[in-house]
């Protein structure tokens, strides 16, 4: 489904990815994890396409994708719930759903039901600002409004960073529904949640991707895993 | 009063201006539009029929900066290059190829549209300063226009008079009273467009651009598109301003498109709270007031307006209109608590 072959990313001269390759599967869930500057959130920028990589190729179902920009990656079905989890504060939580709705052509009740049945406390939260929702709350308002249209592959940039334990198990009773329903790669630090919904791991290290971990047993040794961060 | 989003709950579609019809009707719209015709009417034996059309020409002028800066967060110091082509447009066309007014304000407003249209490709590229000079520079390019490079049709310095226009049925632009309630009719159909535009989809994209314009293009939409589009029809109103405030004066000159006029405009929708057509309103009105009347009592009054704009960019952000809105919540909240402390 998706392909990122030899890639090289560069914030003006420096070179930030090296030669960093991986691939997701349909209906893979994957995890990207490693220490802070290893270019995690570097990468998710440059396939969702913020970022246009100096070197390789970003294939998603056939096509070439790299350097193409963000809002036509997104239209291709490619979402990105970024780290900072800035929702759209001026506007209420149904006028954030309604934007996702519109741009994906689905209905707005649609949209909402399928936003409220991800987390059903929104719904009694849709009239008010989303500026004064809690940062769980905006994560996971985030991570619905990404799933607005049926999306193929989700990027989600560090979903539980932040967030209390109670809304760190909401988040990831989340990602489990979302599951079965839509492919993934996840930047997280939170091995809890990467030993029990990963398929696959990556972990980066400098810019590059030094291991990839695909054993059950392996993913579930948080362990080992926190070896890398 | 703060405008609020409306959305309707329609099927899937892009935000498009097919969305606005969607969100017509049911709400206060037209008695606000009767409060305002009733306070310009009030205002007509106070200070005169031909200042208050000025007044509401430059409410439209204000209405139209408020689109761009107010609502998508783009701050233009070239506003006054749209106002000015609406004028001259129509003038050159009154002078030089037929008398009839209608026409030449269509060709007035047509010709600020494919202005905007054109420079509306290379500024929307840009946000923040670039975005700010790069329209100050077309401004000055107009008014080189203006002044040197069209002299031979503009007359130049000298301004150029449209008094050869010709009355179109009950039309007579030469009549104070026409130009009073064609100016009003303008303002009103302006202001109810520009609310249902702002309370459309359409409008809620808008928003969310002047918020975060990365996160709305890992939606889907392009939001260059949307800029541009946005910013051609904020002047094209303007050009609309332009031509009836020609009409207005039957004389149009480079000072409509003196870069400094950007300042009034400005001024007026902080003064009023943008991002608010109430606010552009209050605000063209109050600015309009403060520079026709303070000059006879106070000799250096641009001074007392920069203070007023140091006040206002302290201590009231949201402008007249945002202050009082605010007051009356807090009012209101107060009035829901609980009174007394006593338990029983």
């Amino acid at each position: 489904m998706l392909d990122v072959k030899e890639i090289d990313v560069y914030y003006g001269h420096a070179k930030v990815l090296h030669d960093v390759s991986l691939s997701v599967n349909q209906g893979e869930m994957t995890f990207v994890i490693g220490r802070n500057g290893a270019g995690k959130t570097t990468l998710l920028k440059t396939i969702c396409g913020v970022r246009a990589p100096g070197k390789g190729s970003i294939t998603y179902d056939g096509q070439e994708i790299a350097g193409v920009p963000a809002e036509k990656v997104a239209r291709r079905g490619i979402r990105m719930v970024a780290q900072d989890k800035r929702v759209f504060g001026s506007l209420t939580v149904r006028g954030n759903i309604e934007l996702a709705a519109y741009a994906a052509n689905e209905s707005v009740s649609k949209s909402v039901d399928k936003v409220v049945s991800l987390y059903p406390k929104l719904k009694d939260l849709l009239h008010l600002k989303a500026s004064s929702l809690s940062g769980g709350q905006r994560e996971i308002l985030l991570i619905g409004r990404a799933l607005v249209g049926e999306p193929k592959l989700l990027l989600i940039d560090e979903p539980t960073e932040g967030l209390a334990v109670v809304v760190i198990e909401d988040i990831f009773r989340i990602l489990g529904e979302m599951k079965s329903r839509v492919s993934a790669v996840i930047v997280e630090q939170n091995l809890s949640i990467v030993s029990r919904l990963a398929d696959r791991v990556f972990i980066m290290k400098e810019g590059k991707i030094e291991k990839t971990i695909s054993e059950k047993a392996e993913i579930a040794n948080t362990r080992e895993l926190e070896r890398y961060l | 009063m703060s405008v609020s989003i409306e959305i309707p709950d329609k099927p899937g579609g892009a935000p498009a201006l097919g969305g606005v019809i969607q969100s017509m009707g049911r709400d206060r719209t037209l008695l606000e539009m009767a409060i305002m015709t009733a306070v310009f009417l009030a205002l007509w034996p106070v200070i005169g029929q031909h200042r208050v059309t000025d007044f509401m020409v430059f409410c439209i002028l204000v209405l139209s900066f408020d689109l761009l800066y107010g609502y998508m967060g783009r701050l233009s110091f070239g506003h006054v290059l749209y106002y000015g082509t609406g004028g001259y447009m129509f003038s050159v066309f009154i002078n030089y190829a037929t008398p009839n007014p209608l026409l030449g304000m269509v060709v007035g407003i047509v010709a600020a549209m494919v202005v905007a249209m054109a420079v509306g490709l290379i500024v929307s590229r840009a946000d923040g300063a670039p975005f700010s000079l790069t329209n100050l520079a077309f401004n000055q390019i107009g008014v080189f226009c203006a002044l040197s490079a069209f002299a031979e049709w503009t007359k130049g310095d000298n301004g150029l008079p449209s008094t050869k226009m010709q009355p179109v049925w009950f039309l007579d632009f030469l009549q104070k009273p026409v130009n009073f309630w064609f100016s009003l009719f303008w303002l009103l159909l302006v202001f109810y467009f520009l609310k249902r535009l702002t309370r459309s989809p359409y409008g809620l994209l808008v928003r969310s651009i002047k918020e975060d314009e990365s996160r709305v293009r890992f939606l889907g939409y392009n939001t260059f598109f949307y800029k541009w589009l946005t910013y051609v029809i904020s002047c094209t109103l303007a050009g609309l301003a332009g031509v009836l405030i020609t009409l207005n004066y039957t004389f149009v000159s480079p000072h409509a498109m003196d870069p400094n006029s950007n300042l009034d405009i400005i001024f007026a929708s902080l003064l009023g709270g943008a991002g608010n057509l109430y606010g552009a309103i209050v605000g063209g009105i109050l600015y309009q007031l403060i520079k026709n009347f303070l000059p006879m009592w106070v000799s250096d009054w641009e001074a007392f307006l920069g203070i007023v704009l140091l006040i206002l960019v302290f201590n009231f952000r949201k402008g007249v209109t945002g202050f009082v809105v605010d007051r009356l919540a807090g009012r209101n909240a107060a009035s829901m608590q609980p009174r007394g402390g006593e338990a029983r």
